[in-house]
């Protein structure tokens, strides 16, 4: 099923893992072209998976623990080189650390099609499914780039240099990239939780679900975070702690919930 | 081997003496370089001459000699006398020399190591030498191996990053906090030389948006023409630092012109935008508490010390780093010129026995003159071929980097009779 073109597109990941990694502790950008053309290509061979697993089973390859997270990983990467290609904006190697860790973690989860329960079948449920993914996805990307705003905003206010942060953008390239992301993300979050929420009443069946409970509750942070960003009053490094807090709670809801509660998330398939 | 420079530096001798000895243009440069390679003793010559060093490189078959045909060289086209500034000149010959080109051209040598400039201006003495032709084998192979070293250590050390003055230090930190200077506004305060070098460099850096103030409002117009920015009022400073992004401050007052709670009313004002201040002002003009509220960044003339003192430190642990670089790349410079004096051995070797061979085919040809010109020219291959195979492991090992290679030189002369000639 395609398995070859998932097990290669790790192993790139990987190499471009280390890579990046071993650029943070040298304090070096030297790699960053192989760097890009080991995401690049590891990025086009996850890709053809992705869409050979759409091609056999007929439903977006987002639905399974394995699914999820390796299209998780997919989203921040797609994201992480755009970013780093349109806007010049050094974050792949970031990108690919996550990427690569959430890729590791999906080769774990069973890699059977889900067979989905025939009432739950409908594009609505693909499209929440993959914006949600994507919009989480959103959020992570703004989540590094607010861990990176305090690292260098810590190192420019103690007055403090030597570590990695002398590779990094500059305060407001880091501010204003967070706040982008949050301004896309949020309604991408929020067109995904509508098309749940709608084939959910259309079911008909009102169950307190863990997973929309968190979701929900995600989804109020993130409006207050969308709110005080748009409103000028909370930038910076307000707002750097707020993304973080929010993207705790997206990968709480992610794997806490999924993995630990009787979601109904979970009971999705037959 | 023959190599050697000689030359002074910032180090050994006092700007009088390096001023006087300086070949300060390009055309006394390359008079130099002509006259030089016109002596009898000197085979190659490269002349590198900057405001901080004169160093003359030289490749010579007779090195024992050359140090003083150089001095007299340097007094007769400089007029001036030997004794003059013989106790500041170093010789360095050989293995010293080449290292000491290879740190010069690496900037560990420099004035302030790591500085960048030294690079091209040796490549630019040598590309004057190169076109004066007075440079051959030895050198350009020198001199390549030389800029090759040089951006060894550029791309495997950290020698060059970090601002090592304080007025590049203050715009490499305002640089971690905007991005796009052309887009930002810059206030200065008061006037002197550093604040004015601090400025200089941020325009350089991009900045368009100028401001200038001070008590005394005529100063502030001439700083104003000189910058091509704006004057403004010192009583409107409260009102002019609401709308800038970076505020210099060096003014002679002996109290704080800012503190905290006026900063704090600034930054409401400004919607916490964030403020840069450089305070270079002795004693201190900005209240340090300033630096305790949000995005404000306050830096004084301590703080950008400090981090020019440990990018000097972070320099001299790179430096280390740097003088490996510089020995291997010694070393390989070594391994290549004992390669070279194998090679015309080899050559010896060669054309004998091939000389040897036509003397006895010729012979041969002679005393067989029926045979068909296909007979001799497979003749011709099968001689030519075996002589090639009782030459191939001769010629390796001759070719090999051992140890003995000297001894193994000098037994092949022996054994090919090389040397019979001569006896």
């Amino acid at each position: 099923m395609g398995t070859l073109f998932f097990e290669i597109a790790l192993t790139l990941y990987f190499a471009g893992f280390l890579l990046s990694i071993s650029e943070l502790v040298r304090k070096k950008t030297d790699f960053e072209k192989i760097i890009f053309i080991l995401c690049l290509s590891g990025f086009v061979l996850h890709t053809v998976y992705l869409a050979v697993r759409y091609i056999i089973s007929g439903q977006a390859p987002v639905f399974s623990m394995h699914e999820a997270t390796s299209f998780f990983a997919w989203s921040i990467l797609s994201l992480s080189i755009f970013i780093n290609y349109f806007y010049r904006t050094k974050i792949l190697n970031f990108g690919i650390i996550l990427s690569f860790l959430l890729m590791f973690i999906s080769a774990f989860f069973s890699r059977n099609i889900p067979i989905i329960k025939p009432e739950l079948r409908s594009p609505l449920i693909d499209l929440h499914a993959i914006l949600a993914l994507f919009g989480i996805a959103l959020f992570s990307i703004a989540f590094i780039f607010s861990i990176l705003y305090l690292i260098q905003e810590k190192s420019v206010k103690s007055k403090k240099f030597g570590g990695f942060e002398k590779i990094l953008p500059s305060l407001e390239i880091l501010d204003r990239m967070n706040y982008r992301l949050i301004f896309w993300g949020f309604p991408v979050y929020t067109v995904a939780l509508l098309c749940g929420l709608i084939k959910y009443l259309h079911l008909g069946e009102i169950v307190f679900d863990p997973k929309q409970v968190c979701s929900f509750i995600t989804w109020i942070v993130y409006l207050a975070i969308f709110y005080l960003m748009v409103k000028g009053d909370w930038r910076k490094k307000k707002a750097a702690y707020l993304t973080i807090i929010g993207f705790l709670l997206v990968i709480i809801g992610f794997f806490g919930v999924n993995l630990l509660t009787e979601s109904f998330h979970r009971k999705l398939w037959a | 081997m023959g190599l050697i420079v000689v030359g002074l530096n910032h180090k050994t001798a006092p700007v009088e003496i390096r001023e006087k000895l300086a070949f300060n243009t390009e055309a006394s440069t390359r008079e130099a370089l002509k006259k030089l390679i016109k002596l009898e003793s000197v085979g190659e010559v490269v002349i590198f001459s900057t405001c901080n060093r004169v160093e003359i490189y030289i490749y010579s078959e007779k090195q024992s000699e050359i140090a003083d045909v150089i001095k007299e060289f340097l007094a007769k086209f400089h007029q001036i006398d030997i004794t003059d500034f013989e106790k500041y000149l170093y010789a360095y010959t050989d293995r010293d020399a080449v290292m000491h080109l290879f740190r010069v051209a690496s900037s560990l040598d420099s004035m302030i190591v790591g500085e960048p400039q030294i690079t091209g201006q040796v490549k630019a003495s040598y590309e004057i030498a190169l076109s004066e032709r007075t440079t051959s084998l030895i050198l350009n192979h020198l001199m390549n191996r030389a800029l090759f070293t040089a951006k060894r250590v550029r791309n495997e050390t950290r020698i060059g990053e970090n601002p090592v003055s304080v007025s590049y230090a203050a715009v490499d930190l305002i640089k971690k906090v905007f991005h796009e200077l052309d887009k930002k506004s810059v206030l200065l305060i008061g006037a002197g030389e550093m604040a004015e070098l601090a400025m200089k460099h941020l325009i350089s850096s991009g900045i368009k948006n100028i401001f200038v103030t001070n008590r005394t409002y005529k100063k502030a117009e001439e700083l104003a023409i000189k910058f091509h920015g704006v004057a403004t009022l010192f009583e409107n400073l409260k009102q002019e630092i609401v709308s800038v992004d970076i505020v210099i401050c060096s003014t002679n007052a002996p109290y704080y012109v800012i503190n905290k709670e006026i900063i704090k009313e600034i930054m409401s004002q400004r919607k916490y935008k964030p403020l840069f201040f450089i305070d270079i002002s002795v004693p201190r003009n900005i209240d340090p508490a300033c630096d305790e509220v949000e995005n404000v960044y306050l830096y004084n003339i301590d703080d950008l010390q400090n981090v020019v003192d440990s990018n000097l430190f972070e320099r001299g642990k790179e430096a280390e780093k740097a003088l490996k670089i510089v020995e291997e790349e010694t070393e390989k410079f070594f391994q290549w010129i004992s390669s070279l004096q194998s090679v015309p051995v080899i050559v010896s070797i060669r054309t004998r026995a091939e000389q040897l061979r036509q003397e006895e085919f010729e012979k041969f040809k002679n005393r067989f003159k029926d045979l068909s010109p296909e007979v001799l020219s497979s003749i011709d291959y099968l001689t030519q071929s075996i002589l090639n195979k009782i030459m191939h492991s001769p010629t390796i090992a001759l070719k090999n980097n051992c140890e003995d290679k000297e001894i193994l030189i000098f037994a092949a002369r022996r054994l090919f009779g090389l040397d019979s000639d001569e006896e």
